[in-house]
């Protein structure tokens, strides 16, 4: 029970993300699926090199927060269309998140480890040694150092206390910010761009703030899951958008009105409902002839059968 | 009829609960790691256990996303799962991170050590233990050197985002100047991309080489025939890469790495500690060497007569032939 909760708020913050860019500012943005990587691949790059977890933490949202950056002067420069500005960003990244770890996968190591050896130097034979003759093969690579994360992963609640605390905290500060006048108009960006206009700003400049906001979200969750988790994979993203869409619009079910000053709650009990879906099609799907490959497909079909339904009864676009 | 039914139940949970539960959790659906699991169920049938009687074997599968890998390894960390076998790195790391009081059985793994799964190969105190799917990546050089004396340049064909391979890759890098050989990087994140480089890098090397990459694995088939038309021929690391379209293959079987690792949970069933036990990898009486004398013929190549006696697997004329 506890570890959902846990997993289901980490996902929430990267909800967050995809509800500022998908339904606030209304700039369909899949960059998530590359920021998420990208602030897991800093934060435990930073790790590595033996600072803090708070600083690595920070310096990994403010990477994925660039990347937001590069989408909306893409966007906005080249009136490019976000989502094909958001394709190319998130490719780019890949490239740019193995790059940073300099391997695809980096792990959080609990202890100091030893040497990595080569298979030679392990076993010291191979069966064809006879023919082929020994030439020492040299390969040395050093060790792991251990390194510091807040987490304890021993289910004492310990962990959900810190990660509760952090997505609160996310809540009340973006909430705020949506009270603020400049957020007002942010959603206001959203509704009309050319209300904005006419107020007299700027209107690329919040597509900037609202790209950026979204990517720093989903740069968060990366950075606290891989050290959650124990690991940085640049693997580790793919679907992050689709399930954070999954997770949004289940929260926006569960309240119904699209109250915008509720919007930062809507992400978190989504997420969390996900987790549990999730946790439960994983225990009894297979039972019922469910395939593990089919889970895709089905939260696929999920989130078209719930967009559809709504447009059933109100007749308005959503997504 | 209510009783009957009542006394069936009974006995279900009376069995299920005298009976020893195992976890094992894979990374994806992969022909390889598939092959990992019926050999772990194997060893365990060969050591006189009856799974689903004396041992409940809960199955999970991530559909290759980390999110979910971590899920399940909190699932068995909060469940009554007595073992933990963990196939492939990211699954393995989930799970050595969420769970401490009970066994974790990594298998298919190909840097334990760099994965931050073990301090060291070998004995360790943690409660983790298992099979590297290392190859002898500077013997397969030798033996590339053996068979094409003059080749210089080996491609290896790879995918970056791969931990597995690109720990090979770099294995590689380090052996081939005291072999006076160069690595050429072929790298591919998708089937396409490796096609794409192939043929755009392929005509420059003289040897193409493939560790026990996935994505190579998933397309070795159209990898195979366009190695042929570039006429560069393939040496594999892993068996099943070579049955593909290589020439040579020098590895083992991932049926094998299974095996190793269901003799490491039998021996934890029987009540050994995991710090009685070594990780370790794949022992060398499980190396098999495959010639494909079809390909060699087609590529105009002869294959020392030395090694055609010593190897295991020999494909001629279409025909496949184990010893």
């Amino acid at each position: 029970m506890i570890p959902i909760i846990e997993q289901g708020l980490l996902l929430s913050l990267a909800a967050m993300g995809v509800y500022i860019s998908f339904r606030l500012i209304d700039l369909p943005d899949l960059t998530p699926d590359g920021s998420y990587v990208l602030g897991g691949a800093v934060a435990v790059v930073l790790l590595h090199s033996g600072h803090g977890w708070v600083f690595s933490t920070v310096i990994a949202v403010l990477a994925a927060g660039a990347a937001g950056a590069v989408v909306a002067f893409i966007t906005t420069r080249f009136k490019i269309n976000s989502l094909l500005a958001s394709i190319m960003v998130m490719t780019g990244l890949y490239s740019l998140s193995i790059r940073v770890m300099n391997a695809p996968n980096l792990p959080v190591p609990k202890f100091d480890t030893g040497k990595i050896m080569n298979y030679e130097q392990i076993v010291g034979k191979t069966p064809l040694d006879d023919l082929l003759g020994d030439v020492p093969a040299s390969f040395e690579a050093s060790g792991l150092k251990a390194v510091k994360i807040p987490f304890t992963n021993l289910g004492d609640g310990h962990d959900l206390l810190i990660i509760s605390a952090i997505v609160l905290a996310s809540i009340v500060i973006l909430s705020l910010f949506l009270k603020t006048e400049f957020g007002t108009m942010l959603r206001g960006y959203g509704r009309n761009r050319f209300a904005v206009k006419v107020l007299g700003v700027n209107p690329d400049l919040f597509a900037y703030v609202g790209l950026i906001m979204g990517n720093v979200f989903a740069g968060f969750s990366g950075a606290l899951f891989s050290m959650y988790s124990g690991f940085a994979d640049v693997n580790m993203g793919i679907g992050t958008v689709v399930v954070c869409l999954a997770a949004v619009i289940l929260g926006e079910i569960v309240f119904g009105s699209r109250q915008p000053i509720y919007g930062a709650i809507f992400p978190i009990v989504g997420a969390l409902l996900y987790q549990f879906l999730l946790t439960f099609a994983m225990k009894y799907g297979y039972r019922i002839g469910f395939k593990p490959s089919d889970m895709k497909l089905l939260t696929a079909l999920f989130v078209v059968a719930v967009i559809a339904a709504r447009r059933f009864k109100k007749s308005e676009v959503t997504v | 009829m209510k009783r009957f039914i009542t006394a069936v139940v009974l006995a279900i949970c009376v069995v299920s609960f005298s009976a020893v539960r195992v976890g094992i959790t894979q990374i994806v659906d992969h022909p390889a790691l598939n092959a990992v699991f019926d050999g772990i169920v194997k060893a365990i049938e060969d050591a006189g256990f009856k799974v689903g009687q004396d041992v409940v074997i809960d199955r999970q599968n991530a559909q290759g996303s980390m999110q979910n890998a971590v899920a399940i390894a909190k699932k068995f960390a909060s469940e009554k799962v007595d073992f933990v076998v963990a196939i492939a790195t990211p699954s393995a790391q989930a799970c050595v991170q969420a769970i401490t009081d009970r066994p974790v059985i990594f298998s298919a793994v190909t840097d334990p050590v760099g994965a931050g799964l073990i301090k060291q190969l070998g004995k360790n105190t943690s409660n983790v233990v298992g099979v590297s799917d290392m190859v002898p990546v500077a013997t397969q050089l030798k033996l590339i050197r053996k068979v094409f004396p003059n080749a210089k340049k080996i491609g290896v064909i790879y995918n970056p985002g791969e931990a597995n391979s690109v720990t090979l890759t770099n294995i590689a890098k380090s052996a081939a100047p005291s072999l006076e050989m160069t690595i050429v990087d072929i790298p591919g994140t998708s089937p396409s991309e490796m096609i794409t480089a192939l043929n755009s890098i392929g005509p420059d090397v003289d040897v193409l080489y493939i560790g026990t990459d996935n994505t190579a694995a998933s397309s070795i088939e159209s990898i195979g025939s366009a190695a042929l038309r570039l006429k560069k021929p393939i040496v594999a690391a892993d068996i099943d890469i070579a049955r593909g379209g290589g020439v040579i293959g020098f590895g083992f079987n991932y049926f094998q790495v299974g095996v190793e690792t269901g003799q490491l949970l039998v021996a934890l069933l029987k009540g050994a500690k995991t710090s009685d036990l070594e990780s370790h990898v794949v022992g060398p009486d499980s190396l098999t060497l495959y010639i494909n004398l079809d390909i060699a013929n087609q590529l105009g190549i002869t294959v020392p007569s030395d090694l055609l006696e010593r190897a295991n697997i020999i494909v001629k004329d279409g025909k496949e032939v184990s010893r």
